[in-house]
This record gives C-alpha cells, structure tokens and sequence, in this order.
C-alpha cells in the first residue's frame, strides 16, 4: 500500500497580491521500500511539501494521504496520534530535549501513547544506530554525529511507516553524514517509507527517486538504473 | 593517465600474464575502464621494446612479463608526477552548453535539465554501488567519481540560475561576411 500520497496539492501563503504559491499542484506517492529525495533551491517549496506529508501544514487544497488516510478527516487529537505513530522526524536542528537522556528521547513518542516497555524498544533503537551504551547519557554528552543518530532513533522507533527527513546531515562532517543516510537507507530497504529534503546531490544520490521542485512545481524526476546496465556502458 | 603506467604499476607486484593483467586492471578500477586482451598485449609489447618490461620464458602456454630496472624508475617518476588537468578529455557537457547558448532555436534550460537527471542518475548508480562490500581502492576510485558527478552538478544548477539572469548580446551582423558562391 503506498505510504505517503500527496493529491495535487497547491499551499498558498498569504492573500491577495502579495499571496505565495509555496506548492502549486504537487503530486507524489512513495510506496514501501522506497527512499524519495526532494531537491531545489530555496523557496522552491521543499520543506512546504515535507511539512504537508507530515501533517504539520495544511495543502490549500489537494489531498495529503498517509496509508491511505487522509490527513485532513482526521481531528487535531487524532492527527497528533497518527504522527507519533506512524511518521518519524528528522530535522537538522536536532529537536533532542536536553534534560532528557538518549534513551528518554528516544522512548518519549511512545511514552506519550502509554505504551509500556518502552526502554526497551528504545535502547534497541539505539543499538540499531550503533549507540549502545549510550542510553544514560545526555544529549550534552555526546558528539553531533551521536546526537543526530540519537534523533534517527527516535524517528524511527515503534512502527513508523513514514520517515520524513530535512537536511539530516546538517552540519555534519561528511563520514558522519553518510552514515545517517546509510541509516536511512537500511531502514528504507527493511520497508519504511522515507522522504528526504536537501540541497546537496549526494545526499539525494542515496534515494532511489530524485524530484527537482522549481517554484513549487516538479520540474524533473530522475530514477535510478539497475547498476549493471551502468557499468556495461562503455 | 595510460594504461602503460597501470600495467607497470600492476606488475611491480610481481610477474604476471596477459590474463592475469587484465584481470587485476579490472580488479583496480572496478571495472570501470574495461580493457580488452588485445590492448594489454599491444601495450606490453610496446613495453618491452622501450625496455620498461621484460618477458620471461613461457610456462604452461602462458608468457609472464615482469618489470625492468629501467620500468621501475618510469614507474617513481609517474608516481612523483601530478597529473595535469591538461592531459584530461574536454569536457563536453560544458561545450555542449555553451555552444547551446549560443544556437538558434535550442532550449538551453532544456539541454541543463536532461544533463542534470542523467547526471543525478549516474551519481545514484555509484552511491548504490557503495552499499556493497568493496575494497579501500576501488571504493576511493567510487568516491572519486562520485565527487566529479556532484561538481557537474552543483555547475548545472549553477547555469540553470544565470541562465535566469541572461540577456544575448545583440548577434553579430552576418552580412558583412562574404559568402563564397
């Protein structure tokens, strides 16, 4: 079933003359398994669009679906349930709470729907980032590198469908960088859903779809071969 | 580069065969610059007459070249030397641009965005390539062209938004120019 459908969606900010069209008439499905990269400049409406599929914004019209479900049948109580459980953030700005250690973050989504043993997922969230050990320590505590695969955990606890990523790697160094998108990928190839916005091509190059937005308009999309018809040309 | 320095390199190793050269060049390079057998055996004879290789007798149909004294020192000096971006191929993307500008009747942004995706399509190929298990060389030889694709890249977007921004200088009156008839 496709994860996250967006209905040509338009978002207008504003009225009248000086009104913005952040999106204007955006169409995109991500199926299970797939990693979608959003590229263009600034203001062309990427984090516009990656805000609608998370249900932080709504589209001025269209439709944002979400297995199925459309984001805007659903009431702001039950909107905020459905984000906690079943879509996962990652921002470059952190957003780690910093009186809370690894694990506490890690675990606070699903604390906040009662779910009981919640350490335990979390630390093996952790463990899946390589952070084991770390669970007691505070995001002060740890290096920017840890801190965002801290963030990664959190957004990708419980049964997350949808992982929706803005500049992750952020001011990363570009090992550590790559190491959140590896992240991201195998969490992707083990059949999450993920969205993912930057501006640097090498990032985008880990998804299987690029989408170019221009003036809140997808301008281009370039899918990726299979590698052996790639080396096969001479 | 050349592949007379790569197969020097290659057989600093020890001696080897035609075969086995190619092999290990494909091996080296990930098989990015396939080499057919033809051009290993042209280029060891060439390195045998300039007495950089020296082939050794036959041993089970096969003949082993190993490197001489002479090939060795060829091989410090090309290893001391930079390689000059002169001895590099011309870019054709970017005369393929510029001449676009410059024609009638071309929709340039159109030439900037089908290099673009076919550019971003080649640069997911290779990061797909580094998910698999592979060797320090050939994943640097990997990250290399990963770093070319991306610069081809960031100049695309580059020339997308001057493109934005240009306005054609009157063309010159053709006119003047005398057509032979």
């Amino acid at each position: 079933m496709t994860v996250l459908e967006l209905r040509d969606v338009h978002r207008v900010h504003g009225s009248g003359e000086t009104a913005v069209n952040a999106l204007d008439g955006v169409s995109l499905m991500v199926e299970p398994g797939e990693l979608v990269a959003v590229m263009g400049p600034s203001g062309s409406g990427k984090s516009t669009l990656l805000n609608l599929a998370g249900g932080l914004d709504s589209p001025t019209s269209g439709q944002v679906l979400v297995d199925g479900t459309s984001l805007q049948s659903l009431s702001r109580k039950q909107l905020a349930a459905w984000r906690r459980k079943r879509i996962g953030y990652v921002f470059q700005d952190l957003n780690l709470i910093a009186s809370l250690t690894a694990a506490e973050n890690v675990a606070l989504p699903l604390d906040l729907d009662g779910v009981r043993k919640s350490r335990r997922q979390a630390e093996h969230a952790l463990s899946e980032v390589d952070l084991d050990g770390y669970a007691d320590r505070f995001p002060d505590e740890m290096s920017g590198g840890q801190q965002q695969r801290v963030a990664i955990a959190r957004a990708l606890i419980g049964e997350r469908r949808l992982v929706l990523a803005d500049e992750p790697t952020g001011a990363l160094d570009s090992r550590t960088g790559e190491t959140v998108l590896r992240l991201l990928r195998s969490k992707v190839d083990a059949g999450a859903a993920a969205v993912l916005v930057t501006h640097d091509a090498r990032h985008a190059a880990w998804a299987d779809r690029v989408v170019f937005l221009r003036d809140g308009v997808v301008v281009d999309v370039s899918q990726r071969d299979q590698p052996e018809e790639l080396l096969s040309t001479p | 580069m050349s592949v007379k320095h790569g197969l020097l390199a290659l057989l600093e190793r020890g001696p080897m065969y035609g075969y086995q050269l190619r092999a290990a060049f494909d091996s080296a390079t990930g098989g990015t610059w396939p080499l057919n057998i033809g051009q290993v055996y042209t280029t060891l004879s060439r390195l045998e007459r300039d007495d950089l290789v020296a082939a050794l007798p036959e041993n089970e149909g096969q003949r082993p070249y190993e490197i001489t004294a002479t090939g060795r020192a060829e091989l410090k000096k090309w290893f001391a030397s930079p390689v000059k971006r002169g001895d590099r191929p011309r870019d054709e993307v970017a005369i393929k641009l510029a001449l676009a500008i410059t024609t009638p009747g071309v929709d340039v942004a159109k030439v900037v965005m089908t290099q673009r995706t076919a550019t971003m399509r080649t640069l997911q190929e290779y990061t797909r390539l580094k998910t698999e298990p592979g060797d320090l060389p050939w994943l640097l030889v990997l990250d290399a062209m990963i770093f070319l694709a991306e610069a081809e890249l960031r100049w695309l977007d580059h020339c997308e938004a001057s493109l934005v921004r240009y306005e054609p200088r009157p063309v010159p009156e053709t006119t003047d120019v005398e057509v032979p008839r």
